[in-house]
C-alpha cells in the first residue's frame, strides 16, 4: 500500500500543477551503487506475490552462490500499479538492470531505445514460438519469463454438489458452455452463477477472433479484428447473461485481481479463465478441486483459437551500468535448470525445453497439471501471438469502457463494436 | 488543520508595526519549513511549465512542439468526458456537503451535552474521506451483496451496482463526499461562535421566528466563513484523484464515469507515457481553478457581508 500511495502523492503533485518531475526518483531505491570493494550490485524488478518472491529469492540465493561478486537487488509489487513504476524510474534516469517487462508495454519501451538488444543471449533452447514470442522485427529485447496460456478452471466440489455434468474440456464449444452454467445457475438457485469472464481482457478476446479466423493485431502491427467479431462477442455474452449463465452486469468487476480474491475462491462462480500458471495458487485458494479445461470453441471454429503466450517478459534497460553481468543473470534464470527448480512454474513453463523436462519430476501436483495442460498445447500447430503494437494499451482502455457500456445496455452490441473500431483504428494511427 | 490557520475571520486588524516586530519574527520562524519546502516545489513547478510545451514520452528528452499539447486538448472527446465528471462532481457534491456541514453546525450550536464528542464524531469522516482504506470500505459498503443492498433488500428493494453500474458509480462518490462534510462543519461551528448573542435576542424581541432569525443574522453574519468555506471546498473538489482512483481500480470505470480530470492526467503521464500533455493538462486545471477563484472573489462583493 506504501508504493500505491507514494504514486498517489506524486500524482497529486503533478495534478496540483506542481510539476511532472517531482515525481522522479521517488519510489524505488537507487540503482548501480555499487559497494566499495567492487562487487556489482544488479537491480531487478517484476511483479507477483509472496510466494513468487520466495521462489524468485531461492533462485536468486543459488545464482549469488555460483557467481561472487554480483549482488541482486530485488524489488517486487503488485501487478497494477508495476506500469507507472516502471514507466517514473525509467524517467528518473535510473532504470532496474533486470525488469519483468509486460507484452503490452514492450514496444512502447523497445521503439525508444530503451532496452538492450539481447542479441548475446543464449535462446537456442527455446521452441521457436517462444523465441519469437516478443521479437521486433528481427530483433530480440524481452524474453518470456516462462510460458503460459489461458484455461478453464471448474469447480468440481460445486458440480458434483449439483449433479452437473461437466463437458469435455477438448472438445466443447462456446453453446456447450452456456448450457452448463445455466444448469449450475438454475441448480445453484442465486447463489451461484455457472461461469463468468470479463468481456474486455484481451486474453478472451483474442482466443474468440483466431477462432473466427482473424488476428487481433495483425504481424504489421495493424488492427485486425472486424466489427463484425467484437459485435458477436458482445452478444453472445449479452445472450448468456440474459439465460443467466452470467452473472449480471457489474458482477464481476467487484472481484479482486488475486486467486485468493476470485469468486471461484469464494464459490459464487463455478467456473472462470484464468492463466495457467496461476492454476496452484487458484486450486489451493478454491478447495483443490479444480479441473482444468481448454478453451471453448477449439474443435468448431474455423481455426484454433488458444495460443502459447508469457505472463512477463524478461528485459534489460539500455542504460544499465552493468549490462554483462544482467545477461549472466538472466541467462541463468532461463538456461540453468537450478534456477528453474527453484522457481518452479510461477511464471510458467520453462520457456527452454530442457530445463521444462528436467524439472518436471520435480514439480509439484497441481504445477504439473498445468504444465502437461502447456506441454500439449506446444506439441499442437497453434496460431501465433504477434507483439502488441504502440497504443495497445490505450485500446486496452477503450475495449474496457465500450464493453460495459454494453454490458449495461447503455449500447448495443453493434453500435459497441462500430465504436471500439473506431477507436481502435484511431489509436494504432496515432 | 492548514485549512484552519488559513480562516480569514481570525484576523486582526492590522496594527502599528512596530509593536509587532517579534511577533513577525516568530511568524517567519514557522513559516520556515513551508519555504523549505517551496523549494523543492518550485523547480518541478516550471520544469512542468516548459514540459506543457513538448513531447515528452518519459523514456527520451523532451521535444518542443509548441501549442500542439494544447491543440490536442481541444479535440481529446475523453478529457471532455473527464472535465465533465469533474464538474458535476463539484456541481452536485460542494453545495450539498455544505448544506450539510452548516446544518450539523447549527444543530451542535444548539448546546448539546457533550458537544466535543459529536464534533469529534462528525470530524472523523472527513480526516478519512479520501484515505485509500475509507475508499476501500466505501466499495465494500456499497457492493451488490454489501451493506447498503442488503439493507434495500429488507424494505423489498433490489440496489443496483452502486460502484460498477457506469449510471451510479459518480453517485457513490457523491454520497461519499457529503459525508465528509467535517472540516466544514468546524469552520462554520467557530463562526457560528463568533456571532453574538444579542443580535439573536433583538430579533427575537423583534418578533423574528427561527426562519428569519437564521436569515437575517446568521447567513449574513456567517457569509464571510461560508464564502471561504466555498473557495476551499471548489478547489479541493476540482482537484479529486484518490476517490476515483481506488474507486475505479485505477482505471476511471465503469465507462468512464469516475474518470476525473486529474485522474485522466495521471493516466496520460504515468500509464500512456504523455507526459507533455499530462503537464499541459495540469497548467490548463491550475489557470481554470485560478480563474474560478477570482470569479469566485469578484462575486463575493454582492454577497458576503464584512461586520467590522
Amino acid at each position: 500500500m506504501m508504493d500505491r500511495r507514494a504514486a498517489l502523492r506524486a500524482a497529486a503533485l503533478t495534478a496540483a500543477g506542481l510539476g511532472a518531475l517531482s515525481a522522479c526518483g521517488r519510489g524505488f531505491g537507487g540503482g548501480g551503487d555499487d559497494t566499495p570493494d567492487g562487487a556489482v550490485v544488479l537491480t531487478m524488478v517484476w511483479w507477483g506475490d509472496n510466494t513468487r518472491a520466495r521462489k524468485t529469492q531461492a533462485a536468486l540465493d543459488v545464482f549469488q552462490r555460483k557467481n561472487p561478486g554480483i549482488t541482486v537487488r530485488t524489488e517486487y509489487q503488485d501487478s497494477a500499479p508495476y506500469k507507472d513504476k516502471l514507466a517514473t524510474r525509467f524517467a528518473a534516469g535510473d532504470p532496474p538492470d533486470l525488469m519483468a517487462m509486460r507484452m503490452d508495454s514492450l514496444r512502447e519501451y523497445a521503439d525508444r531505445g530503451a532496452l538492450l538488444e539481447l542479441a548475446g543471449l543464449d535462446l537456442s533452447g527455446l521452441g521457436e514460438s517462444a523465441r519469437t514470442l516478443a521479437a521486433v522485427g528481427d530483433r530480440t529485447y524481452g524474453v518470456p519469463s516462462g510460458l503460459n496460456s489461458i484455461g478453464f478452471v471448474v469447480n468440481r466440489t460445486l458440480t458434483d454438489r449439483f449433479g452437473v455434468r461437466i463437458p469435455d474440456g477438448d472438445t466443447w464449444g462456446w453453446d456447450d458452455l452456456g448450457t452448463f452454467a445455466r444448469a449450475v445457475t438454475e441448480a445453484g438457485d442465486g447463489t451461484v452463477y455457472g461461469t463468468g469472464f470479463d468481456l474486455f481482457t484481451l486474453a478472451n478476446l483474442f482466443v474468440f477472433t483466431r477462432q473466427r479466423g482473424e488476428d487481433f493485431f495483425t504481424e504489421r502491427g495493424t488492427l485486425g479484428i472486424t466489427a463484425g467479431t467484437v459485435q458477436a462477442w458482445f452478444e453472445m455474452a449479452q445472450r448468456m447473461r440474459d439465460e443467466r449463465a452470467l452473472p449480471p452486469a457489474g458482477f464481476m468487476d467487484e472481484a479482486g485481481s488475486s486467486a485468493a480474491q476470485s469468486y471461484i475462491a469464494s464459490g459464487k462462480l463455478a467456473s472462470q479463465i484464468i492463466p495457467t500458471n496461476n492454476f496452484l495458487s487458484y486450486n489451493e485458494a478454491a478447495g483443490g478441486n479444480l479441473a482444468l479445461l481448454r478453451m471453448p470453441g477449439e474443435t468448431q471454429g474455423v481455426r484454433r483459437g488458444q495460443s502459447i503466450d508469457t505472463p512477463a517478459l524478461w528485459s534489460i534497460a539500455a542504460r544499465s551500468k552493468h549490462p554483462r553481468e544482467a545477461l549472466a543473470l538472466l541467462d541463468f534464470l532461463i538456461n540453468d535448470p537450478e534456477a528453474s527448480q527453484a522457481t518452479g512454474t510461477t511464471r510458467g513453463v520453462p520457456p527452454n525445453q530442457r530445463v521444462a523436462a528436467a524439472i518436471r519430476p520435480g514439480l509439484a501436483k497441481d504445477d504439473q497439471v498445468a504444465t502437461d495442460y502447456l506441454i500439449g498445447l506446444q506439441g499442437e500447430t497453434l496460431p501465433r501471438s504477434f507483439t502488441y503494437p504502440p497504443g495497445g494499451s490505450s485500446i486496452a482502455a477503450s475495449l474496457e469502457t465500450i464493453a460495459t457500456e454494453v454490458e449495461f445496455k447503455r449500447q448495443t452490441p453493434a453500435d459497441g463494436a462500430a465504436a471500439f473500431i473506431a477507436e481502435a483504428t484511431k489509436a494504432l494511427r496515432t | 488543520m492548514s485549512v484552519l490557520q488559513q480562516t480569514p475571520v481570525a484576523v486582526p486588524a492590522p496594527a502599528p508595526r512596530k509593536r509587532y516586530r517579534r511577533q513577525d519574527r516568530s511568524g517567519y520562524l514557522f513559516l520556515l519549513p513551508w519555504f523549505a519546502g517551496m523549494l523543492f516545489t518550485i523547480i518541478p513547478f516550471f520544469a512542468s511549465l516548459y514540459l506543457a510545451f513538448t513531447d515528452y514520452n518519459l523514456l527520451n528528452p523532451p521535444e518542443w512542439i509548441g501549442l500542439a499539447n494544447f491543440r490536442e486538448m481541444l479535440a481529446d472527446e475523453r478529457l471532455m468526458r473527464s472535465l465533465r465528471v469533474t464538474v458535476i462532481y463539484t456541481v452536485v457534491s460542494v453545495p450539498l456537503s455544505l448544506a450539510a456541514a452548516l446544518g450539523v453546525a447549527m444543530v451542535l450550536q444548539q448546546g448539546i451535552r457533550g458537544l466535543p464528542v459529536y464534533r469529534a464524531i462528525f470530524y472523523l469522516p472527513s480526516l478519512l474521506g479520501s484515505s485509500v482504506a475509507v475508499v476501500i470500505l466505501w466499495r465494500y459498503l456499497f457492493g451488490v451483496d454489501g451493506v447498503i443492498n442488503k439493507g434495500l433488500a429488507w424494505f423489498g428493494i433490489t440496489g443496483p451496482a452502486w460502484t460498477t453500474d457506469p449510471s451510479h458509480a459518480l453517485t457513490t462518490l457523491i454520497i461519499l463526499h457529503v459525508w465528509t462534510f467535517g472540516s466544514p462543519m468546524v469552520i462554520f461551528l467557530a463562526g457560528l461562535r463568533q456571532i453574538p448573542a444579542a443580535y439573536y435576542e433583538a430579533a427575537a424581541v423583534d418578533g423574528a421566528g427561527p426562519w428569519r432569525r437564521f436569515r437575517s443574522v446568521t447567513l449574513p453574519l456567517l457569509s464571510p466563513i461560508i464564502f471561504f468555506n466555498l473557495v476551499q471546498s471548489l478547489i479541493a473538489s476540482l482537484q479529486t484523484f484518490t476517490q476515483g482512483f481506488v474507486m475505479s481500480g485505477g482505471t476511471g470505470g465503469p465507462a468512464d464515469s469516475t474518470l476525473f480530470y486529474n485522474l485522466y492526467l495521471y493516466l496520460r503521464g504515468f500509464t500512456q507515457f504523455d507526459m507533455g500533455y499530462a503537464s499541459a493538462m495540469a497548467w490548463v486545471l491550475f489557470v481554470l481553478i485560478a480563474l474560478l477563484t477570482a470569479v469566485n472573489f469578484l462575486a463575493a462583493r454582492w454577497w458576503v457581508f464584512y461586520d467590522d
